[in-house]
């Protein structure tokens, strides 16, 4: 049921390119009709329609796996079954409060880890909270008529807020970045700081993998930082140069998201998907190891593997059982739970020697 | 000399478990040991088994990945699953032929033996296969292996249909160019004719 | 029953045994160690290399040490968890005093050592000089080993001192001394690989010697059969080329039941017997009447297997001897070891590459602390206390009139007796746990309450230091500097690796400081534990264990040197008997016939069952130390009754039902753990536990005549089941011998 290879690169360039006009038509319509929008800003927006492209080209690819469109498939099935999905929904909010917002899946893995992604996490998602709506001209900001010290903000040219320069707001709104640069700084050092300690972080990172994408934040982050310091403190001192050098960091990374470690932002959701499909499965029968009889998985799990192998072309269908009778039956392997597959290893093994002896 | 490779030979297994808290001490998981030991069926017999990750050259933990979250590294040691990727299905527990992975609930995660890569990437043995004081698990030459031990080390394996070559080997006998793995039903430890040998004290009194 | 200072729950909650699982500074994957310090095991005589590391001055893991040679770099798990008693929650770090019906209360070192001196020169001077004992152990240092030895002689003079290899060596050791000449493993483990026929009598290996697994396994690669005696299908019993499920106590049946085969089928070497031996007439005579058929009777299993080890033994080119405990802890062990010695000697493979035969130690310095001289019968240099040219050395070493040299005093299992019944009234114990190690639990406890004075000195609260008066905090290998010798007569050099904690003392300096107030002081003026070391050099030179020539730098260049090894520039002898020059004065070996004899006590109508005990790989002896490990408790959490499904079904007893095991001494409850592989007229039980859980509460206090071993191996038990233990015992943690 695979498709050809071919077959898929086209979907996926479909979708890839639906999703990037999907995001086109945004930015158009988001700045009514491009009058809010900066062209000072192009370089950025152009880089995320790109990136639209390349995660929507992505993640299609990635749903031609098996086992992935296996998952997405009867996840979204459980997750709307109708008689579940009120119950589903909120079951939907408590996860995501607990493995999105707190993360604490990452804190059991190691607390360090877990404060350092934490702050990287909350720094970029302010940031791209910011940044997208700014450059994408669905934000924007105008001084209130002739008062230079009222400022306005629109929303898709709705007037939603005015704020006085003098205000307590006007900082944070003008420096919201600046804030999300230092969420990440932090995050970024914690991260730099555990990985260049840590022997088993030390022992299996790779530079391109791990240290790059941190690499990459600091960058952004960091060039964001000068450009205030350009304006505010030094008089707007290379501020050309230092906007071009910062634009060139985020275009990059922009560029890097569908390919590198950042696509796991968008896989991550899936982790939501599992949770329904492992709790539905305890629910459900389960699967008794055709060894030992111990049930060691639910029905739906081991038949949806039996499945996904088939499409994978494992073929673990007919394993010889052996039997006293001549006439020896055989086994699905993935029937037998994984502790009687170690079992059964060394049965087999210490049973080769004795047959020689 | 050729390089350093990793060899089991189940039936030199004693169970002492030196592997389980050695594993401990690898520092790419401290504090947790990956390795499995199993006592086979202990009212029959004192039989036990370790498993270390074998290293799939073409590893179905991955392939079954919905993830992409297990990855190979250029040695060909396929390692834990990637933090930021693995959503914790368990499709790789449950596929693997070996029965390897293990799924850590509280980290949402799959873990596995990444033959202790800490200490192999920088030329030093993995934990467990240093400490075996039986040597059911090795990390030497083939050229030691060759000349210390009986049998021949081989990488294929043969589950129904399905073929798997990895990374680690097994010591069978030397005719034995590929490890046809049938199931062996608890049924037949009970009874006295090999495979397996009688284990029971009392019919070896009454010699049988 | 005994008294103590508070409720045993009280004691634990405060004292434990609680459980280590973490290392200092938690499983921490931060920054690198400090050091790393290549030393050894604690655990057992195998005494592996081990490397520990070390950050901030605590010991935070270890590294496999693959150049040392004996096990390059291979460990049991005792071996891989022994750096979790450092930084131990239980550790004492100040001493403490007994206060009645309120536990232990801390006071100042002064206070606690002039009051041992003071009670010491009371009791001395009231009851005379004997009623004061000293009673040590064989995982000290050997460098402790002499100092201890020393102490009673010269400080204390007392002739009570023992030591807890009493339970362990000292029927192999007597055996191998009468017919070899030498109390030592005749060969290098190098020489079990290269044997073509392999017997392994009542030795666990893998589970008591972990490492000596690979060596058997080697030999087998190389071709060599494997015959393994046990009553237990233990895990190298498993893939034996011939298992013999020997009834326990019945070795000699096998052993003579062989030889008779072997004196019929003319394997045995009667050129050598007569150019190079003594005595084999009289075991001729013996085994003429042990057909297999007889044979077969006495150790109550098959002739045809008799005969089959016979003809695997028999005629091979080389062979190799392993025993241990099995048959050595008998009312008889000397006689059972005597036995497997001859069938060694009567085929002359011994004393030559890959011939041979070794016992197996147990504890950590099995060997070297029995060679030091506080065995009640022993000085230094594996010295004969009676022998009056071995007195008069020793005297001069010490500096001391060769008349003030106590004689033979009594071994452990009568000094507790005399503790019992009022003839010793005061005792200093050292790395000594007999609550727990003793047979007759019951009585021994008993004895040690009824002490007038007891001072115990150990790092941790052991279930005998509860009865003390006064408990000195000591120190733990690694915080100490020292050898030991190993199985193979190894001596190996013990690094310090740590400094002992605030509060506590290395042990030597106690003891020193002893001695001191004991008006001893001249005598024991040692500024390092090196300063012993060099002056047991010189007591041992000249004598069978002869250490003249090894210094700690030839140990550390040399990877071990193996004694004899009388100058510095002697190599050392890893293979004893080479050219068939044996450790009598006339260089023969000298057979020793021996019947077979019933146990002390066989089962009858009442006891109808054998209960036999050993050890689990997990665990260490009494489990003072192995029992606050969590790992290793985890491993196997509390003692379980082996028993044969035929036994278990005709007492209506499935797997994990609790068992009530009881003796004409005691009884215990545990869980049964129903098994094929013991046979069906035995069970056994593990005896790290104490209290409730203790299987010495079972074992008889019946010991053999020469060795003064008692007789762990075989007594006689009824099994029932039983409910499941309640009470404040059966509610503590497993390791503290409770039941879960």
């Amino acid at each position: 049921m695979t498709a050809s290879p071919r077959a898929d690169v086209a979907r996926a360039t479909g979708w890839g390119l639906f999703i990037a006009s999907l995001v086109l038509a945004g930015i158009y319509f988001g700045s009514r009709r491009l009058r809010d929008f900066d062209a000072a800003l192009v370089p950025y927006a152009g880089a995320s329609v790109f990136s639209a492209f390349g995660l929507g080209y992505r993640y299609s690819m990635w749903l031609t796996k098996p086992p992935t469109r296996l998952f997405w498939r009867r996840g979204w099935r459980l997750f709307f079954a109708p008689s579940r999905v009120a119950q589903n929904l909120s079951r939907l909010a408590a996860l995501f409060a607990v493995n999105i917002v707190a993360q604490r899946f990452i804190e059991k893995r190691s607390p360090l880890r877990w404060a350092a992604h934490w702050f990287i996490f909350w720094g970029c998602m302010l940031a791209a909270a910011v940044t997208f709506p700014l450059s994408f001209g669905w934000i924007h900001f105008e001084t209130a008529g002739a008062v230079q010290e009222r400022y306005q903000a629109f929303v898709f040219g709705l007037r939603v807020f005015t704020f006085d320069l003098a205000s307590p707001l006007a900082p944070l709104v003008f420096n919201v970045l600046d804030i999300s640069a230092v969420l990440v700084i932090v995050g970024v050092s914690l991260a730099m700081w555990r990985r260049g300690r840590d022997r088993g972080a030390l022992a299996v990172q790779q530079f391109g993998a791990d240290l790059l994408p941190l690499v990459m934040l600091f960058a952004v982050s960091i060039t964001g930082v000068f450009l205030t310091v350009s304006t505010h403190l030094m008089r707007g001192l290379h501020f050309v140069f230092l906007s071009q050098l910062h634009a060139v960091t985020v275009i990059f990374t922009l560029l890097y998201l569908p390919f590198g470690k950042f696509f796991h932002i968008f896989q991550r959701p899936a982790q939501l998907g599992v949770a329904f499909y492992r709790e539905t499965g305890a629910k459900g029968e389960a699967a008794p190891c055709a060894r030992c009889g111990e049930p060691f998985a639910s029905r739906m799990h081991v038949e949806d593997l039996k499945q996904v192998e088939r499409e994978l072309g494992i073929r673990y269908e007919a394993v010889r059982v052996k039997a006293s009778a001549p006439d020896s039956t055989t086994a699905h392997y993935q029937d037998i739970c994984p502790a009687c597959r170690r079992k059964n290893l060394a049965l087999t093994q210490d049973a080769l020697w004795r047959r020689g002896e | 000399m050729s390089e350093l490779a990793f060899f089991i030979d189940y039936s030199r297994c004693i169970g002492c478990q030196a592997c389980v808290h050695a594993c401990e001490e690898c520092d790419t998981h401290r504090g947790r040991s990956l390795i499995h030991l199993e006592t086979i069926e202990r009212r029959d017999s004192v039989q036990t088994a370790p498993q270390v990750c074998m290293h799939c050259e073409d590893p179905i933990c991955a392939q079954v990945c919905p993830a992409d979250a297990i990855k190979q590294t250029a040695e060909g040691v396929v390692q834990s699953s990637l933090k930021p990727r693995c959503i914790g299905c368990s499709n790789c527990v449950l596929a693997c032929p070996f029965g390897v992975p293990k799924y850590d609930g509280d980290a949402d995660q799959m873990m596995k033996c990444d033959m202790c890569y800490d200490r192999t990437s920088t030329g030093r043995r993995p934990m467990c296969a240093t400490v075996c004081p039986s040597g059911a698990l090795a990390f030497t030459t083939i050229e030691e292996i060759m000349q210390t031990r009986q049998g021949r080390a081989v990488n294929d394996w043969q589950f129904g249909d399905q073929h798997v070559r990895t990374k680690v080997f097994v010591l069978v006998p030397t005719e034995v160019t590929r490890v046809n793995v049938a199931v062996i039903p608890l049924s037949s430890l009970r009874r006295s004719q090999p495979p397996p040998v009688p284990y029971d004290v009392a019919a070896l009194l009454e010699g049988q | 029953m005994a008294k103590l200072p508070a409720s045993i729950s009280d004691l634990v909650a405060q004292f434990g045994p609680h459980l280590k699982s973490e290392p200092a500074g938690g499983w921490t994957t931060r920054g690198e160690p400090d050091r790393i310090v290549p030393t050894h095991c604690c655990f057992c005589g195998q005494q592996c290399g081990i490397q520990l590391k070390v950050k901030d001055e605590k010991i935070v893991g270890f590294e496999p040490w693959e150049e040392f040679p004996f096990n390059k770099g291979k460990l049991c798990p005792k071996g891989v968890k022994r750096y979790m008693q450092d930084e131990h929650p239980d550790r004492l770090l100040t001493p403490l005093i007994r206060t009645e019906a309120n536990g232990f209360q801390p006071i100042d070192w002064d206070t606690a050592l002039d009051r041992t001196a003071r009670e010491i020169q009371r009791i001395q001077s009231a009851y005379g000089r004997d009623a004061f004992a000293v009673l040590t152990g064989a995982s000290l240092t050997n460098e402790k080993a002499y100092l201890m030895g020393k102490f009673a002689r010269v400080a204390v003079r007392t002739a009570n001192i023992d030591y807890n290899g009493r339970l362990c060596m000292v029927s192999a050791g007597a055996a191998s001394k009468k017919i070899l000449g030498i109390d030592r493993s005749a060969n290098p483990w190098s020489d079990i690989p290269k044997a073509k026929v392999i017997l392994v009598a009542g030795a666990n290996i893998a589970e008591c010697a972990p490492i000596t697994t690979d060596y058997l396994w080697q030999a087998r690669e190389n071709g060599a059969k494997l015959i393994v005696i046990d009553p237990r299908l233990t895990p190298i019993a498993r893939t034996a080329d011939l298992f013999i499920p020997v009834r326990s106590g019945g070795d000699i049946g096998v052993f003579y039941g062989m030889l008779h085969v072997m004196v019929q089928r003319g394997w045995i070497n009667r050129e050598f017997i007569a150019a190079h031996t003594t005595g084999w007439g009289a075991v001729e005579a013996i085994v003429e009447r042990y057909t297999p058929e007889y044979a077969a009777t006495v150790a109550s299993v098959p002739a045809s297997m008799i005969v089959r080890a016979a003809e695997m033994w028999g005629p091979a080119d080389t062979s190799f001897l392993l025993h241990a405990r099995g048959i050595e802890h008998h009312s008889k062990g000397v006689e059972n070891c005597m036995a497997a010695i001859n069938l060694v000697v009567a085929t002359g493979r011994i004393g030559r590459e890959g011939c041979g035969y070794a016992m197996i130690t147990g504890q950590g310095n099995g060997q070297g602390a029995r060679e030091q001289g506080q065995k009640c019968d022993q000085l230094p240099g594996a010295r004969d206390i009676e022998n009056p040219a071995h007195r008069e050395y020793i005297a001069g070493v010490w500096g001391v009139d060769e008349s003030t040299i106590p004689n033979t005093g009594l071994s452990a299992v009568p000094l507790l007796e005399a503790i019992h019944d009022g003839r010793i009234k005061g005792l200093l114990l050292l790395c000594f746990n007999p609550a727990v190690s003793l047979p007759d639990g019951d009585f021994v406890r008993e004895a040690l309450g009824r002490l007038e004075f007891f001072t115990v000195i150990d790092f941790f609260m052991s279930e005998t230091a509860r009865y003390a008066d006064l408990v000195l905090p000591g120190s733990l290998m690694e915080e100490d500097e020292g050898t030991t010798t190993n199985v193979e007569g190894r001596v190996i050099h013990h690094r310090q690796v740590v400094q002992p904690p605030e509060g506590a003392r290395q042990d030597w300096r106690i003891i020193c400081a002893l001695a001191q107030r004991l008006g001893a002081g001249d005598k024991f003026q040692y500024q390092s534990s090196r300063d012993i070391f060099e002056e047991l050099r010189i007591a041992s030179k000249g004598g069978v264990a002869d250490y003249a020539g090894i210094t700690w730098e030839r140990i550390d260049r040399e990877m071990g040197v193996c004694w004899p090894c009388p100058s510095l520039d002697h190599p050392g002898t890893p293979r004893l008997y080479e050219g068939w020059e044996f450790g009598h004065p006339d260089g023969k070996a000298h057979f020793q016939p021996a019947d077979w004899r019933p146990a002390a006590e066989e089962p009858d109508a009442d006891y109808p069952i054998v209960l036999t005990t050993g050890r689990v790989v997990s665990q260490y002896l009494s489990g003072t130390q192995t029992r606050r490990i969590g790992a290793l408790v985890d491993q196997y959490p509390q003692p379980q009754c082996e028993i044969h499904p035929r036994l278990a079904e005709s007492l209506g007893i499935v797997d994990g039902d609790f068992v009530r095991v009881e003796s004409r001494r005691g009884a215990i409850v545990v869980r049964a753990q129903v098994v094929r592989t013991i046979r069906p007229d035995t069970v056994f039980i593990p005896y790290h536990w104490p209290l409730d859980r203790s299987a010495n509460t079972c074992t008889i206090r019946a010991i053999d005549p020469v060795s003064k071993i008692p007789e762990f191996k075989i007594c006689a038990v009824r099994v029932s089941r039983a409910p499941a233990p309640s009470g404040d015992i059966a509610a503590l943690e497993t390791a503290a011998g409770g039941i879960r």
